[in-house]
């Protein structure tokens, strides 16, 4: 579903935040991306949906990504930022997560049918029309992965889904991560989350893979984490 | 300096409303040429910050006041005229709707007044000419020194232009027996003070970003004496609207001898106010509304029906008058009687 | 509270409002949109003698108030912002208008009274009008009237977007100026030493947001132009409303109806 094959970037010259990347994400799986601050986390994400490009190839569905078919490719992943405040530009819910469908040209009729299929599905109908500036922290992380439901994508990608939630909160993203279909990737440094979401996990360190295997097997490697500045999650420090 | 809706006659209102229109118009038309789509997001963010921003109290060190941001220069020197423009139409916009600071039908003027002159005037006449002149020398002393005197120069200029609007608008609309002259002359000291300290507030600002990202500010680094006009043309310029704005006043002033004599020498002499006899014909600017208002009013004074008997009409009507405003209050309480019944039998019911 | 944390509540309590239901808050956003504008029209054509025909004007607002059941001590406080700008105005007219215009039991009433008077009315009424707009009328419902009245989209977008972040944005300035404070006691603003960087600070975090909004609507389609949501089409019990709204304004902007009503009895 989405394959990097060599890939290499930098900001400023001769200052590589991602050297020479290869991996590949299966349909359906579901990736784990982690790694310390400025291990080049965001920068994977951005490179995958095309907001920045720089020296290798970026497949999505087989097909390389290009400026001609940029619109057409995104319309196959779901990005969910950090930043719900970001995300959710608009005053309603609901007029948030008509905006991707009906910008790709799905009807109104089934931009509604979508609508209300995402909402009655994550237990969010009542909060269809309320403000955006006006929903709880939890409640707007929610509404922020319903809005990327909604556009129906073949994969998702999260940034830090579970940053600054409640332990409550925390739990049902968790649990509606765990029962999306799509092939997902996230990134966190909640390694619990990873833990609980993920069947693989990435390892990444200035720019290169550090490790790639099943999550079971790199989040209880003690030594593996520590040498990346990482620590065991909490589950497994027992 | 935001007019309420009181203060303007529908007809000057709408001519503001249309003067701001086709600046909007303009506005709108330019940036779609411009086609950079993520400048939307930009103005947004940005014009939501400047309407926080102008909330923050500054000290002004020495005083026990203190000033706050002028929005328009620091919109436009970070988006540019046009985009600046719109974004200050908006804030203007939400502070009436949302504060009632302005009006629904004062929005026009307001936009104008404050707006137009803080971004277009402030941008081309101003700021850019400033941004690059060679005058101020080259290095980064330099370009501090250019936003320091483009902020404070380009505040001061355009709110004087707008608080001389304001007093435009307002004599303009005859709602107000202040003498044109007089009015000038209270509103002009207190907006040069007001310009000089969101000047410096201003240019606080624009010196903290240009040190911590010149590139955000529109003009600066590109190269002093590129300009489409010289530091010498903009000076030409300034002294011309100068020259306008004082010769307009003098003009105006001197249709009113009596008001810019109030100005000169204050309101000490007596018996002084008892020759000011003046009404809104006198300065020659009496609205159309106001005229048709006029003579509707005396198309109905004029019915007997409903004048005081045995005594002249014009007292008559004003007895009645004060009796069906008393009566029409009334009115107005026993709906609000009504309401709260209605209300309670909802609630307990 | 400070200045930021005020207008915050007061932009939660006018959403609040307007998410409330009534026979107003049911109208279709064009209909009062276009009654408010020609009430105000008409409040401020009146003549500034016209004191006691504009009282009639009055009832309108009083009516909307009770219909829509918002509460009008919410509208008054929001007085303190127009009120004293009319006052600094129209204080002016009773010493420069000192021509008698009536007779009240034996004392003699300027014309500049009057006038001031009605200037104040005026700003009173003004202000009632566009207060009840916007307590029942959400703000995307507004935007959707606008829209319909071809402003421009370009506008209509911004003004929605900016709403959107003005909330943000305030909040994030609430919290940096209750931060500086409790390290700056007994201070009443910002020190000149930080009248650059307090806002500049904000400012640059500003742009990042700005572009990873951009990014995120780029990452769903965005491509010119915005869709909304249909909002509350106009039915005919709108229109009708709104033609005697306006035939009300008008009736009483050409008759007086207050010295009409005061006629029958003083006589």
């Amino acid at each position: 579903m989405i394959e990097l094959k060599n890939v290499s970037f930098s900001y400023e010259k001769d200052r590589p935040v991602i050297r020479d990347l290869s991996f590949r994400i299966a349909e359906g799986e579901s990736v784990g991306l982690i790694g310390a601050n400025g291990a080049g986390k965001s920068t994977v994400m951005k490179l995958i949906l095309g907001l920045c490009s720089g020296e290798g190839q970026v497949l999505i569905d087989g097909e390389q990504l290009s400026k001609a078919n940029l619109y057409r490719l995104r319309g196959k992943l779901g990005f969910v930022l950090q930043n719900s405040d970001n995300q959710m530009f608009m005053p309603t819910v609901y007029e948030d997560m008509i905006f991707g469908p009906l910008n790709y040209g799905v009807t109104r009729e089934e931009t509604d049918r979508r609508v209300d299929a995402v909402l009655d599905r994550l237990g969010l109908q009542e909060l269809k029309h309320r403000h955006n500036h006006r929903i709880s922290g939890g409640e707007k992380r929610m509404a922020a992965i319903a809005t990327i439901l909604a556009m129906e994508p073949q994969a998702i990608l999260m940034d830090e889904p579970s940053s600054a939630l409640d332990p409550y909160n925390r739990r049902l993203v968790i649990n509606v991560i765990r029962e999306l279909p799509q092939t997902r990737l996230i990134t966190s440094h909640d390694l619990d989350m990873i833990l609980d979401t993920c069947s693989r996990v990435i390892l990444l360190d200035g720019g290169r893979i550090a490790a790639d295997g099943p999550a079971e097997e790199i989040l209880r490697d003690r030594a593996l984490l520590e040498a990346h500045r990482m620590e065991l999650p909490l589950s497994l420090s027992r | 300096m935001h007019m309420a809706d009181a203060l303007l006659a529908p007809a000057v209102a709408a001519t503001m409303y249309a003067a701001s229109g086709v600046a909007a118009g303009v506005s709108i038309h330019q940036l779609k040429k411009d086609d950079e789509p993520q400048k939307l997001p930009t103005m947004a963010v940005t014009a939501a910050l400047v309407f926080a921003g102008q909330m923050i109290n500054y000290t002004i060190p020495g005083t026990g006041s203190s000033g706050h941001m002028c929005g328009g220069m620091l919109l436009s020197a970070l988006l540019g005229p046009q985009a600046g423009f719109l974004s200050m139409i908006v804030i203007l916009a939400i502070q009436c709707l949302f504060f009632a600071d302005g009006g629904l039908m004062a929005l026009g003027a307001n936009v104008w007044n404050m707006a137009f002159y803080g971004c277009f005037v402030g941008y081309y006449f101003i700021w850019r000419p400033i941004m690059h002149s060679r005058w101020f020398g080259e290095g980064k002393g330099a370009q501090r020194a250019r936003i320091i005197a483009a902020s404070i120069l380009g505040c001061v200029i355009t709110l004087q232009l707008g608080a001389f609007s304001v007093v435009l608008e307002t004599s303009l609309s005859g709602i107000t027996e202040l003498p044109f002259g007089a009015f000038v002359a209270l509103m002009q000291p207190i907006h040069l003070a007001i310009g000089l300290v969101e000047g410096l507030i201003t240019s606080a600002v624009l010196v903290f970003v240009y040190e911590s990202r010149p590139e955000l500010l529109r003009e600066v680094g590109a190269g002093a004496g590129e300009a489409r006009r010289s530091l010498k043309a903009t000076v030409a310029i300034l002294a011309v609207i100068a020259l306008l704005v004082g010769g307009g006043l003098s003009l105006l002033a001197s249709g009113n001898p009596d008001g810019l004599e109030w100005a000169l020498f204050g309101n000490a002499e007596e018996g002084y106010a008892e020759n000011m006899g003046l009404d809104e014909e006198d300065f020659g600017v009496a609205s159309a509304a106001a005229d048709t208002a006029g003579s509707i009013q005396e198309a109905t004074s004029f019915l007997p029906d409903y004048a005081f008997p045995n005594s002249d009409s014009a007292a008559g009507t004003t007895v009645s008058g004060v009796v069906g405003s008393a009566l029409v209050a009334g009115v107005a309480v026993l709906i609000c009687l009504a309401g709260g019944f209605f209300r309670k039998k909802k609630t307990t019911g | 509270m400070n200045k930021m944390e005020k207008a915050l509540y007061e932009l939660t309590e006018m959403d609040d409002l307007a998410a409330r239901s009534s026979p107003i808050h049911g109208l279709c956003p064009m209909a009062k949109l276009l009654s408010t504008i020609a009430y105000i029209a008409v409040v401020v054509s009146f003549h500034k003698y016209e004191l006691s025909a504009l009282v009639p004007m009055l009832l309108w607002p009083v009516l909307l108030f009770q219909l829509s059941g918002i509460p009008v001590r919410t509208c008054f406080y929001k007085l303190r912002i127009v009120l004293p700008l009319v006052m600094a105005v129209g204080l002016f007219n009773p010493f420069f208008d000192r021509a008698p215009m009536l007779a009240l039991g034996g004392v003699a009433v300027s014309g500049g009274v009057v006038s001031m008077l009605t200037l104040m009315l005026k700003g009173v009424l003004c202000l009632m009008a566009s207060f009840l707009l916007m307590a029942t009328t959400p703000i995307d419902h507004l935007c959707a009237a606008l829209r319909r009245l071809h402003v421009p989209g370009m506008l209509v977008t911004l003004l929605l977007l900016t709403y959107r972040y003005v909330g943000v944005m305030t909040e994030e300035l609430a919290v940096m100026t209750e931060a500086y404070h409790l390290r700056a006691p007994g201070q009443k603003g910002i020190h000149v030493s930080a009248w650059g960087s307090f806002l500049g600070q904000l400012l640059l975090r500003s742009m990042d947001r700005a572009e990873e909004l951009y990014n995120s609507m780029q990452l769903r389609g965005y491509h010119e132009h915005f869709h909304y949501a249909d909002i509350k089409p106009c039915t005919p019990r709108d229109a009708v409303y709104t033609l005697c709204c306006i035939a009300l304004f008008l009736l009483l902007r050409l008759v007086d109806a207050a010295s009409l009503l005061g006629g029958l009895f003083v006589r």
